[in-house]
C-alpha cells in the first residue's frame, strides 16, 4: 500500500523542517535587522540555512490569528502581514547591498495563503496598499539579483497569490494530492456567480484550462514553472533553481525570468495563446505609430 | 447556454453608402449591443450583416428589424458586425440610426 | 468615425464610455487606438461559455498626445461585464504599459536622456471589479504583469490613475490603481480589494452591510480616499476637468510627480504601516471614527455635501513619516 501523502497545507512549521537545515530558522531576523514580533502574528519572516545557504524565509502561520485585526486568520494575508514581508524584504536587499550576484541571498516564499483579509477597517486604510506594497519590495529584490522563489505549499489562492508568489522569479508547486489548492475561485463559486451550470464547466475545464482549479491546469497557463512529485522533492528543487536563476540574472537574461516570462510559457505550453496574439498586433501597431511619437 | 449567430444579407432598393469608411457605436451591457459598420467593395449594393447574441429564438424579430432599417435608410454596400446582449428591437433600432450618424451618415 | 472632441470635454465623466474617455483624456484628433474594435479581437472563452463578447473585449486602448508628450491610455468598460480583466483585455492593458516603456527607451535613444517635456505619460481609467471570473486564471495573472510594468514605469513614465466610473477600482484593480503615482477621483470614484458583498458573504453582515450604501460610500469612495490621502486630486465630473488636471501632472517633472506616490519604497512602508497601528490601536471601525480623530465637525454631511464645500472642510492625512 502506498503511503498516505504528507499534507503541508496549514503546516508552514513542518514545511520549514522539512526543507531547511535542521534547526537554523530564525524569525524576525534579517543580516543585521530584527524585526517587531508582535507585528503580524500570522506570518512568519526570517532566515534559514538552505544546504548551508543563508535564505530569507517568509511564509503564513495558520493557527496564529492577528489580535488587532479579527478577520486575520487561518493564514490570511492582511494589512500588518504585507507590510512586515515588506520590511523583510527590504532588510534583504539591504543585507546584500553592492554584493556580487552569487552572494545574493535568495528569498524563499512558501505559500499557504487562501485570501487577503476581507475586512471593513482594512478597506478604510487601505488593503489595496498593503498587497501593492508588498508587490513592489519584491521586484525591488528580484531586480536587485536575489533569486526569488515562489513555493506552494498549500494555498495559492486568487488575491493572497497576486501578493505573495506571483511575481517571483519562479513558482514551483507540489501536486494536487498533497492538498495543494491553486485558483481564483473554486469552480462551484465560478458556477454561481456566472450562472453556468457546474456540468457544463467541469466538462469545459478538460479542455480549457482558464477557469479551473488546480496546479496541473494554471501549468499550462504558464503560471507555474514547475509541478514537482513529492514534499521530498522541495529542497533539490530550490537548489537548482537557485542556481539556475542567478545564471540567468548574470547573463542578463531577464526576459526569460519573473512573471512576464510566464507569459511566454503560457503560449508554448498551448494555454494563453490569444494574448500573444493581441500583443503581437498591438506591437504592430506601436512601431508604425513610434515615428510619429518621437517628433 | 449558447451565442447564436445570425447572418443576414438584404439588398435595398435605392442603395446609399456610409460616407466615412467605419463607424462603431454601443457598449454591450445587459439589454443592450454594439454596432460595427464597415465599407468593403465585396458588399457592392448589399448590407451584409452578421449578429452574435445571448438570446435564442430571436431570428425571424432580428430580420424583420433589420430588414426595415437597410430598406429605409438604403444602408449598403457595408458589412455590419452586432454583438448583441438581449437588447431590444428599439435599442437595435436606434443603435443602428447612431451607428450611420457616426459614420458620417449616408450617401 | 466621428467623435466630437469639444463636446467631450463638456461630458460627464462617469457617464462616458471607456473610449471617449480615452479621446476626450488627450489632444484632439490625436487619439490612435491599439487593437480597436475592427480588429474584433473578442474573448474566446466568453463564446464557449456563451456569453456575450465586445469587439474590443471591454477595453479601450491606444496613445495620444498632449503637447509633445506621447499618453497611452487604458480606459475600462465598467458596463461589459463590469469591466473585469481577462486575457484579451488582460494582455491589452498589461502591453499598453510595456509599450509606454518601449516608447520611454526609443525617446532616451533619440534624445540621449528623456526631455521632461517629452515623457511618455500613462494613464489608465478604472472601471473594473479585478478579475473576470470567466477566464479567471488568465485574468490573475494579467494584474501580476501590470505590477511588474508599474515596477518598472517608476521614475520614469508617470502613472496616473483615475477612478470616477460606475464599478470604480475594485478587486485587484484596486492595488493597480493604488500603484499608480497620481490619483484622480470625481466623487463617483472608488478603491476598494474587497467588494462589500464579498467581505458580508466571508465574514458576516456585523462586519460589513452590503446594502448599507451609505456605509460603502464612506468606506471605498472618493472622499473618504481623499481624506486618507489615497485621492490627491478630487475633481468636478467631467472629463475636460481631468484632462485639465493630466496636463498640469504632465507639466511637472517626473521627480515632482514621484513624491505623490503612495507606495513602493522603505520609507512608504513605514508611513503607510504607522496609519495600520494607528488603526489598530485606536479600534477604527468606521471611516467617520477616522474622520472625528483628524478633528473634523459634522461627520455625517461630509458624504452629502457640495464638492466645494467638502474640499474647504477636508482635513487630510498629513504625508510622510
Amino acid at each position: 500500500m502506498a503511503a498516505k501523502p504528507k499534507i503541508l497545507l496549514g503546516k508552514a512549521d513542518e514545511a520549514i523542517d522539512l526543507i531547511f537545515d535542521e534547526g537554523t530558522f530564525v524569525e524576525n531576523k534579517i543580516a543585521n535587522t530584527y524585526l517587531e514580533a508582535e507585528l503580524a502574528p500570522p506570518v512568519f519572516a526570517g532566515e534559514a540555512l538552505l544546504d548551508g545557504k543563508l535564505c530569507t524565509v517568509l511564509g503564513n502561520f495558520s493557527k496564529r490569528p492577528n489580535p488587532r485585526f479579527r478577520v486575520v486568520f487561518n493564514g490570511v494575508m492582511g494589512m500588518e502581514e504585507c507590510y512586515k514581508f515588506s520590511q523583510a524584504i527590504y532588510a534583504t536587499i539591504e543585507a546584500d547591498e553592492g554584493k556580487p550576484l552569487e552572494e545574493k541571498r535568495p528569498v524563499i516564499l512558501l505559500i499557504d495563503t487562501p485570501g487577503n483579509s476581507p475586512g471593513k477597517v482594512e478597506e478604510i486604510v487601505g488593503m489595496t496598499k498593503a498587497t501593492a506594497s508588498y508587490q513592489f519590495a519584491l521586484e525591488d529584490a528580484r531586480h536587485a539579483g536575489h533569486p526569488v522563489i515562489g513555493m506552494i505549499i498549500g494555498r495559492a489562492i486568487s488575491g493572497a497569490f497576486l501578493c505573495h508568489g506571483l511575481l517571483s522569479d519562479r513558482i514551483i508547486s507540489l501536486p494536487k494530492d498533497y492538498g495543494t489548492i491553486v485558483h481564483v475561485m473554486p469552480t462551484t463559486s465560478i458556477a454561481v456567480i456566472t450562472k453556468i451550470p457546474l456540468e457544463r464547466l467541469n466538462e469545459l475545464v478538460k479542455t480549457n484550462p482558464v477557469f479551473a482549479s488546480g496546479a496541473e491546469f494554471v501549468f499550462k497557463l504558464g503560471t507555474l514553472n514547475e509541478i514537482i512529485d513529492t514534499p521530498e522533492d522541495i529542497k533539490p528543487t530550490l537548489l537548482r533553481n537557485i542556481d539556475e536563476i542567478r545564471e540567468l540574472k548574470k547573463a542578463g537574461k531577464w526576459d526569460q525570468l519573473g512573471i512576464w516570462h510566464r507569459g511566454a510559457l503560457g503560449a508554448e505550453r498551448g494555454g494563453r495563446e490569444v494574448r500573444q496574439t493581441a500583443i503581437n498586433k498591438m506591437d504592430k501597431e506601436f512601431k508604425e505609430l513610434l515615428p510619429s511619437l518621437l517628433e | 447556454m449558447a451565442l447564436t449567430e445570425l447572418n443576414f444579407e438584404f439588398k435595398p432598393g435605392s442603395p446609399k453608402t456610409l460616407v466615412d469608411e467605419w463607424s462603431h457605436v454601443g457598449v454591450v451591457s445587459s439589454g443592450d449591443l454594439e454596432v460595427l459598420i464597415e465599407k468593403g467593395n465585396a458588399y457592392e449594393g448589399k448590407a451584409v450583416i452578421r449578429v452574435m447574441t445571448t438570446v435564442l429564438g430571436f431570428d425571424s424579430v432580428w430580420e424583420t428589424v433589420l430588414k426595415r432599417i437597410v430598406e429605409t435608410t438604403g444602408l449598403s454596400s457595408v458589412k455590419v458586425s452586432i454583438n448583441d446582449n438581449a437588447a431590444t428591437p428599439a435599442v437595435v433600432k436606434r443603435r443602428m440610426q447612431q451607428a450611420i450618424a457616426n459614420g458620417g451618415g449616408l450617401q | 468615425m466621428r467623435v466630437e472632441w469639444k463636446e467631450l470635454q463638456e461630458k460627464s465623466f462617469y457617464q462616458a464610455t471607456a473610449r471617449e474617455r480615452a479621446i476626450g483624456l488627450v489632444d484632439e484628433g490625436t487619439f490612435r487606438e491599439f487593437l480597436g474594435p475592427r480588429d474584433k479581437m473578442v474573448s474566446p472563452h466568453l463564446i464557449v461559455l456563451g456569453e456575450a463578447v465586445e469587439f474590443d473585449d471591454g477595453i479601450t486602448v491606444g496613445v495620444g498626445k498632449i503637447g509633445a508628450h506621447p499618453v497611452f491610455v487604458v480606459s475600462q468598460e465598467g458596463k461589459f461585464v463590469g469591466g473585469a480583466l481577462g486575457e484579451v483585455n488582460g494582455a491589452k492593458m498589461a502591453y499598453t504599459f510595456k509599450l509606454a516603456m518601449d516608447c520611454y527607451e526609443a525617446l532616451k535613444e533619440k534624445y540621449g536622456s528623456v526631455p521632461e517635456d517629452r515623457k511618455p505619460i500613462v494613464i489608465v481609467s478604472y472601471d473594473s471589479g479585478g478579475v473576470r471570473l470567466h477566464e479567471s486564471n488568465a485574468g490573475l495573472v494579467a494584474h501580476s504583469e501590470c505590477m511588474e510594468m508599474f515596477w518598472k514605469m517608476q521614475n520614469k513614465v508617470p502613472n496616473i490613475s483615475i477612478t470616477a466610473s460606475s464599478i470604480g477600482a475594485y478587486g485587484a484593480q484596486g492595488f493597480v490603481c493604488m500603484s499608480g503615482d497620481v490619483v484622480l477621483a470625481n466623487d463617483y470614484g472608488r478603491i476598494g480589494l474587497t467588494g462589500p458583498e464579498v467581505i458580508q458573504q466571508e465574514v458576516g453582515k456585523d462586519e460589513f452591510d452590503a446594502s448599507d450604501r451609505a456605509l460603502i460610500w464612506r468606506t471605498m469612495g472618493a472622499r473618504a480616499k481623499y481624506i486618507m490621502g489615497d485621492v490627491d486630486f478630487l475633481l468636478p465630473d467631467t472629463i475636460g476637468a481631468f484632462r485639465e488636471q493630466v496636463m498640469q501632472i504632465a507639466h511637472m517633472p517626473m521627480a515632482e510627480i514621484a513624491k505623490y506616490r503612495h507606495l513602493g519604497t522603505p520609507d512608504l512602508v513605514e508611513e503607510n504601516l504607522s496609519v495600520v497601528k494607528l488603526a489598530g490601536e485606536k479600534g477604527f471601525n468606521d471611516s467617520k471614527d477616522y474622520w472625528k480623530y483628524m478633528g473634523m465637525k459634522d461627520v455625517e454631511d461630509i458624504p452629502e455635501m457640495p464638492q466645494e464645500k467638502f474640499l474647504k472642510i477636508a482635513k487630510r492625512r498629513q504625508r510622510g513619516i
